[in-house]
């Protein structure tokens, strides 16, 4: 491996031990892919606070827990800071840490989860708590490289953005953010984001619902590791479609970037982003494949509806805004209980605006920070309804209970009613 | 029997053997292994209710989360971590989990692990030489 002069004094331990731990997990990461240099990361979305997994580590010392979870060590580091030229966000917390009250986390988690936050708040991180940080000022530009802990962030910032980064892993994106490299392989290379793969759509897709169902349909039939191009007559899709149907393409395949002819930056024609070589193969998604999407998350039959969860990723503030507007004056069914997640900033927006006593008024609750995934589900429930591909995918390892998945409005309609209302 | 002998790129070094947990079709990392026991609990997956404990993890690749690599660590750091990988090709997400167990790893392959070895077979990774032996079957 080539190594800089600077790298070289990070390794002897020149800038501390926790950044010498660091680049040592990096270096090895290099060396399992084969990949002969590092390159610099100024952005990194980290995954900060006391998440479960990290209960296996027998201590509630959060530099402990540091060592022993991102930098991989046993030894005793303490971390000064993050590296300094590496924005620092920390990511979707393990529950609704803003608003104590709201934690279905019990008092030890909660002052665990404090004392890490503010330990990270002291190395230079900011306090995020979202999966969307794409949509609140973590704005890799084109050519720069980033970490990620949350797969749709990698695959919107990849595709939308030209900004370089991988999906790496929770360890590797903390490493990356103190010793500031990170492996030049895979998508920080420009020749590894060309298109291997033609997706023709035919499918029309045209709300939100219709591209995070795409997701799916796209998903289920790439290849591990394929660069798609999506081609086809559709009507022009924005960021907030966009951001959903990253979100199940992503969970569906493990996709990282994704071409858009004529959208994407890196694809104004096929040809370009083809970059002179043949692809590895052609699919296409009509909208039969559509609807056996739907099928495959939403395969089971009419039911009272206990929990509905909604805005995974976490919902624009225009988002918030429209969902006002359909719960405005209506009443959620006592038996169904309806959380909307976002991030607190938008939450602050949606505040001001008055979304927010239109929603609650209704008898649902806009939560910020975290989502079911991180944070659990309440007691009792039994059948659970999304309008996110991602958040039903992600549900079948986390509730027993019988999953349900449709449009923002049938999941609204539902939570009036108490019974699905979707396909 | 024939020996079968797989042929790869030892990306990292040392040897181990134990029963082979192979799928063609990967685990979900993120909440698909129980982390205090490695145990694979992701519903209607072939390995389901197996354990990640000694033994040799064949994967296909990594999906969805970039979370995929913690849930096999903290398997790790439990005590219930695999003895050694094998990956046909590497993605980041499954490179990096490599990277955090840093036990043996063979990878690059020239022939489908995944028509050749069973559940259960007991292998031998020579992550040093880039083998990958199956060195007894489930029938013995």
């Amino acid at each position: 491996m080539q190594l800089t002069d600077t790298q070289k004094a990070i390794l002897d331990g020149q800038r501390g031990k926790a950044p010498r731990k660091a680049l040592e997990l990096i270096v090895r990461y290099a060396k399992v892919l084969g990949a002969g240099q590092l390159c610099r990361v100024t952005w990194a979305d980290l995954f900060c606070g006391a998440h479960h997994y990290l209960d296996v580590v027998e201590s509630d010392d959060p530099d402990r827990i540091f060592g022993t979870m991102s930098l991989c060590t046993d030894d005793d580091v303490a971390l000064a800071s993050m590296h300094s030229g590496c924005i620092c966000y920390s990511g979707v917390e393990v529950d609704c840490t803003e608003v104590p009250e709201k934690m279905l986390a019990g008092s030890g988690r909660q002052a665990k989860n404090r004392a890490m936050l503010s330990r990270f708040v002291d190395t230079g991180v900011v306090l995020s708590g979202t999966c969307v940080p794409y949509l609140l000022g973590f704005i890799p530009l084109a050519g720069e490289h980033f970490v990620s802990c949350e797969s749709s962030a990698v695959l919107f910032i990849n595709s939308l953005w030209a900004a370089c980064g991988n999906g790496d892993g929770i360890e590797a994106s903390f490493c990356a953010a103190v010793c500031g490299y990170t492996p030049l392989w895979g998508l920080h290379l420009p020749e590894n984001r060309k298109a291997t793969h033609v997706v023709g759509i035919r499918s029309q897709p045209e709300s939100v619902h219709d591209w995070d169902v795409l997701g799916h349909a796209v998903g289920r039939q790439l290849p591990p590791m394929a660069v798609p191009i999506l081609t086809g007559e559709f009507p022009r899709p924005d960021a907030i479609r966009l951001k959903a149907f990253f979100s199940s393409l992503a969970c569906a395949a493990g996709t990282e970037i994704c071409h858009i002819e004529g959208i994407t930056p890196e694809a104004a024609t096929i040809g370009q982003v083809l970059g002179g070589r043949h692809e590895n193969g052609r699919l296409c998604v009509d909208r039969s494949d559509a609807a056996d999407s739907v099928s495959r998350l939403n395969g089971q039959p009419r039911d009272r509806i206990d929990y509905i969860s909604l805005g995974c990723p976490h919902y624009h503030i225009d988002e918030l805004r429209r969902i006002a507007e359909l719960l405005d004056g209506r009443r959620i069914h006592a038996d169904t209980r309806v959380h909307i997640w976002t991030a607190g900033p938008f939450k602050h927006m949606a505040d001001r605006c008055g979304y927010t006593a239109t929603i609650e008024k209704a008898g649902a609750h806009l939560l910020t920070g975290s989502c079911p995934s991180t944070r659990g589900y309440p007691p009792g429930v039994r059948t659970a309804a999304y309008d996110s591909a991602k958040q039903r995918m992600s549900a079948a390892q986390e509730t027993d209970a019988r999953l349900y998945y449709g449009s923002l409005e049938q999941c609204l309609q539902t939570a009036v009613s108490g019974v699905w209302e979707g396909c | 029997m024939e020996t079968i002998v797989i042929h790869g790129r030892g990306a990292l070094g040392g040897v181990a053997e134990g029963p082979a947990l192979i799928s063609r079709r990967t685990i979900t990392g993120w909440g698909g292994v129980d982390i205090r026991t490695g145990i694979v609990k992701e519903p209607g997956h072939p390995l389901e209710g197996l354990g990640l404990r000694n033994s040799i993890l064949i994967l296909e690749g990594s999906r969805g989360s970039n979370g995929w690599s913690i849930f096999f660590h903290a398997a790790q750091v439990a005590g219930c971590g695999p003895a050694a990988l094998v990956f046909p090709r590497l993605d980041s997400r499954t490179a990096v989990t490599a990277a955090v167990l840093n036990v043996p790893l063979v990878t690059d392959l020239d022939a489908d692990p995944f028509d050749l070895i069973k559940v259960g077979d007991r292998v031998r990774v020579d992550g040093d030489r880039g083998l990958v032996e199956v060195v007894g079957t489930t029938m013995d």
